[in-house]
């Protein structure tokens, strides 16, 4: 291989245009080398953030064939092997708006961030003059969650903000809720955990791939599944999540499966079902339900029971 | 005409200390303005820690050892009284961060953790894994958003207009819109960082530390101060120049040269390779010249070894270090060795700070706080953890000083301010339209070369006079530049054009001031003059530019308790 190819997406207020550059191709390099050698040797009007160069500021992350990276972390030669070409194709990050190239705005994000009261909320155990206690256990608690450098790669791949940038909260926002819910420092983890809920909590999809790009490998995921169980333990079971959840809970508890026809009315509610009528008829027509088909117990019931039983028995972690 | 009451250039550690003791005062309208966003500021690359004698981990440290030991790593050139001020301040500040919900490592006890740094006698360095700065960056950034802070995100600061002595206002232009603004203001606190870029690609520094707010202030009369003091991290990878934390050293890691000698028992028999910085930098380049490094030229290096420490503790307490050495050197340190060298990392001179309780400067309405100031705290050589501490503690003074400065003063006219904005107004316009010339980034990588060359780690006067020379061949050739990008909108490459003519006033300064201190003191070393010269240096450099002139005069040291002696570990 001589040469590499970066596809890049450009856009300068009014109109947007693909416009390749070829470099030579250099054994051992970053993205955000590239990308620099073209802004200082082919074209000095190409954009892009950047600061550290070594992943801790977030200001350089982009897409590369539709996947989020952070530019000065990745290195070129796995890029080209991962997606087996001499050609990338860059772009800014999706779910915000584009300032310029691949510069996107934060502001809104970090307007948005506020819902959650992304900061500590000062329990009576510290004051200003002498600080808190805290166990190791406890800020290990906090250690990974703390480790996010707000990039924008999880806001970017996310599948819910991609269909649905109102109704949501970025997994980087979640991620805050989280950080504070379970910081023992902490007066009121419900202050930052009810928002999250009332902006959509449950309605990730678990297309789990925040996680997987996540630059400091934060585990969003089971924090979501946390901030759910805590938003349930705060009495909040009166919303579709909740209901949804509870709704397996039943079923597999009395019958080791799903009911899919009652699933939609334990957690919509009646009349919301009804509204959900033609798409059951068409899901009928095809054979994917069976309206009369209604689920027996599965064959180890009693097994599927003692876990349940065993559930019940074991503390919170 | 936009105006403030305060307003905070720089959204750093410094900056938003400052910006949260300012918006205390409800009275008070407070802006701060950043070329990033605040949590892309270059605090947040701090991996090691902040010093403070908390005594947490070693009961018998205290303030007064604090003191000793900063005094000491300063080569005496430390303001004695400031650095007094600011030790026995700290551990009621780490108390106040750990409110602000700061997530420090923890002891066995629930109380802050703390480790061995170099150059300090007792284990005082309070650290978050190795990811301090970061830590303390986001959650003073959530402090802002609690109390409303205002922020003009990706506006850059240009220029200071200054009248008769007194700050008039400040130049800012709006990177997203293109827009240049007067702002009036009655007080201003600068806190841009360092310039370490004037070393370009040889520095642990982001890309976007390039001194504006110093050479702002320079501009404006405000004298710079030690500026010859430039601070090389014994620990920079070989290949990037990306730095591997003190942590590694204070852990216990190895230096070996390539006879798999640990070296620094010829340099710092007691304290090996905790030693001060400026000591072990010259450490590893002697034992590189001498031929005892890895490779040649450029790329020579020596190695840190780590594989003794085992898996779980580099785990546990450099897991960030081991991410970088992987990502940057292709090297697990887990596994084997890895290749370093030194590489600039801090500067000790800056803007002059004439009261260390206010951080105020010569100029009425102008304070300086962070890496951008000198105060001066670190003399010739600034200890580990000492950088993050002053940030911090100097930012929320300065902060305070600004409360009290716009208390008294009214606001000014606006008028120099305004015809200053035009100014740059023009400039703008002109460069945008500028279709020949010399690339801004040639002349920038011309003055890296002969800054690292020879205003590097060892000095010699033919070589500073070389690098005079050049660097005043290269403004010059600055009066030609062009920037290529004819945009209004998002102007990176006239942002970067500003910004290296900033790095050229700076890095002729710095080439001047060390010149001219015929001596070696911390982490100024001459081959020609290798002994420190108390009789005729002990005392602070302050070079004022007038007009293209640089006038270099020299002020006493404040030492109130401890005389020099001679600086052994
Ligand atoms: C890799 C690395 C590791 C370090 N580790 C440690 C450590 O472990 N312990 C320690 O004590 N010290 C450490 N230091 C030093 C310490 O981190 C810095 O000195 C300190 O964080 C500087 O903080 P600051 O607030 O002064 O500036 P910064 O955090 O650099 O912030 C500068 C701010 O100014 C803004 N700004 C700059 N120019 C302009 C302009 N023209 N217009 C508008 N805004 C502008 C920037 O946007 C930014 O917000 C380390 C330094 C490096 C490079
Ligand atoms: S440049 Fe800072 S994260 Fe990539």
């Amino acid at each position: 291989m001589d040469t590499v190819t970066l596809r890049i997406k450009r856009y300068d207020g009014v109109k947007e245009w693909y416009q390749e550059y070829q470099l030579p191709y250099e054994k051992g390099k970053t993205l955000l080398y590239s990308l620099t050698k073209i802004r200082e040797e082919l074209d000095p009007t190409l954009t892009f953030s950047a600061a550290c160069r070594h992943a801790i500021c977030g200001s350089c992350a982009v897409r590369v064939n539709g996947n989020a990276f952070l530019a000065c972390k990745t290195s070129l030669d796995q890029l080209l092997e991962t997606f087996e070409t001499e050609r990338l194709t860059l772009e800014p990050l999706n779910n915000f708006p584009v300032i310029r190239d691949l510069v996107v705005d934060w502001e809104p994000k970090l307007e948005r961030m506020k819902a959650v009261r992304p900061w500590l909320i000062p329990s009576e155990d510290g004051d200003p003059s002498e600080g808190f206690r805290q166990s190791p256990e406890d800020f290990r608690k906090i250690a990974s969650p703390t480790d996010c450098i707000l990039c924008g790669i999880c806001s970017s791949e996310c599948g819910q903000l991609s269909l649905n940038q109102e109704g949501y909260l970025d997994p980087f926002i979640l991620n805050k809720a989280y950080r504070f819910a379970v910081d023992s420092r902490d007066a009121a983890p419900e202050e930052h955990i009810r928002p999250a809920l009332e902006k959509g909590l449950w309605k990730c999809l678990h297309c789990m791939e925040c996680v997987t790009k996540c630059p400091k490998e934060i585990d969003l995921a089971g924090e979501n599944a946390y901030l759910r169980q805590a938003s349930i333990q705060m009495g909040e079971r009166d919303n579709k999540g909740a209901r949804h959840a509870y709704a397996f809970v039943e079923d597999v508890k009395s019958k080791g499966r799903l009911n899919e026809v009652t699933l939609p009315m334990k957690t919509e509610g009646f009349v919301s079902t009804m509204n959900r009528i033609p798409f059951a008829l068409r899901l009928i027509r095809k054979g994917k339900i069976n309206p009369l088909h209604m689920p027996r117990e599965v064959e180890g019931i009693e097994g599927v029971r003692k876990i349940y039983e065993h559930a019940q028995g074991v503390k919170e972690p | 005409m936009l105006s403030y009451d305060i307003v905070v250039v720089g959204a750093g550690g410094a900056g938003m200390m400052a910006a949260l003791a300012a918006s205390e005062d409800p009275d008070l309208e407070v802006a701060v303005l950043s070329k990033i966003y605040p949590t892309r500021s270059h605090t947040g690359a701090a991996q090691g820690g902040i010093n403070a004698a908390l005594g947490n981990r070693d009961p018998s440290d205290s303030v007064e050892k604090h003191f000793r030991d900063t005094v000491k790593g300063s080569d005496f050139l430390a303001d004695q009284d400031a650095v007094e001020f600011f030790t026995s301040r700290m551990p009621e500040l780490i108390q106040e961060l750990d409110f602000y919900g700061v997530p420090f490592s923890r002891d066995e006890n629930g109380r802050v953790a703390q480790r061995p740094f170099g150059g300090a006698s007792s284990p005082r360095t309070c650290y978050s894994a190795d990811k301090t700065g970061h830590v303390i960056l986001h959650t003073l950034y959530e402090q802002c958003l609690k109390r409303g802070v205002k922020f003009l995100h990706e506006w850059f600061l240009l220029s200071l207009a200054v009248e008769e002595g007194e700050l008039d206002g400040l130049v800012a232009l709006d990177m997203r819109s293109g827009a240049i603004h007067p702002i009036q203001a009655k007080a201003a606190v600068i806190a841009t960082g360092g310039f370490g870029r004037i070393y370009w690609n040889r520095t642990t520094n982001a890309l976007n530390m390039t001194g504006d707010g110093t050479a702002a202030c320079f501009d404006a009369g405000i004298p710079l101060k030690d500026p010859e003091f430039v601070q090389f991290h014994p620990t920079g990878l070989a290949s990037s120049g990306i730095l591997m934390s003190e942590a590694c050293r204070g852990e216990g890691g190895h230096l070996l040269n390539k006879e798999g000698e640990r070296f620094m028992a010829r340099y710092a028999p007691e304290k090996m390779e905790l030693g001060p910085r400026d000591l072990v930098s010259r450490a590893i380049e002697t034992e590189i010249k001498e031929g005892r490094g890895f490779g040649e030229g450029i790329g020579a290096y020596v190695q840190m070894d780590l594989r003794h420490l085992g898996k779980e503790k580099i785990l546990e307490r450099l897991p960030q270090v081991r991410a970088l050495a992987m990502h940057f050197e292709g090297v697990d340190i887990i596994e084997e060795p890895v290749p370093i060298r030194p590489s600039c990392h801090y500067m000790m001179g800056g803007i002059h700070v004439v009261d260390y309780k206010t951080c105020r400067t010569p100029i009425e309405g102008i304070l300086a706080a962070g890496e951008c100031a000198c105060i001066s705290i670190h003399g010739a050589n600034r200890l580990g953890g000492n950088s993050v501490a002053d940030v911090v503690l100097f930012g929320k003074y300065a902060g305070l000083g600004a409360r009290e400065i716009a208390k008294q003063r009214s606001l000014p006219s606006g008028k120099k301010v305004k015809k200053e904005a035009d100014r740059w107004i023009k400039t703008f316009d002109r460069m945008r339209r500028k279709t020949e010339g010399i690339p801004v980034t040639e002349i920038r990588d011309k003055m890296a070369e002969t800054m690292w060359n020879n205003v590097g780690i060892f000095r010699r006067e033919s070589e500073m006079k070389e690098a005079l020379e050049t660097v005043g061949r290269l403004l010059e050739d600055y009066q030609d530049a062009c920037i290529g990008d004819t945009s209004v909108r998002y102007n990176l490459a006239f942002v970067h054009y500003v910004e290296v003519g900033n790095l050229l006033k700076l890095a002729k300064a710095v080439a001047l001031g060390a010149l001219h201190r015929k001596e070696s003191r911390g982490s100024h070393a001459r081959a020609d003059y290798p002994k420190r010269d108390d009789g005729r240096f002990l005392k602070h450099t302050l070079i004022y530019k007038k007009g293209d002139d640089y006038i270099l005069q020299y002020e006493p040291v404040k030492i109130t308790k401890y005389r020099p002696e001679e600086r052994k570990y």
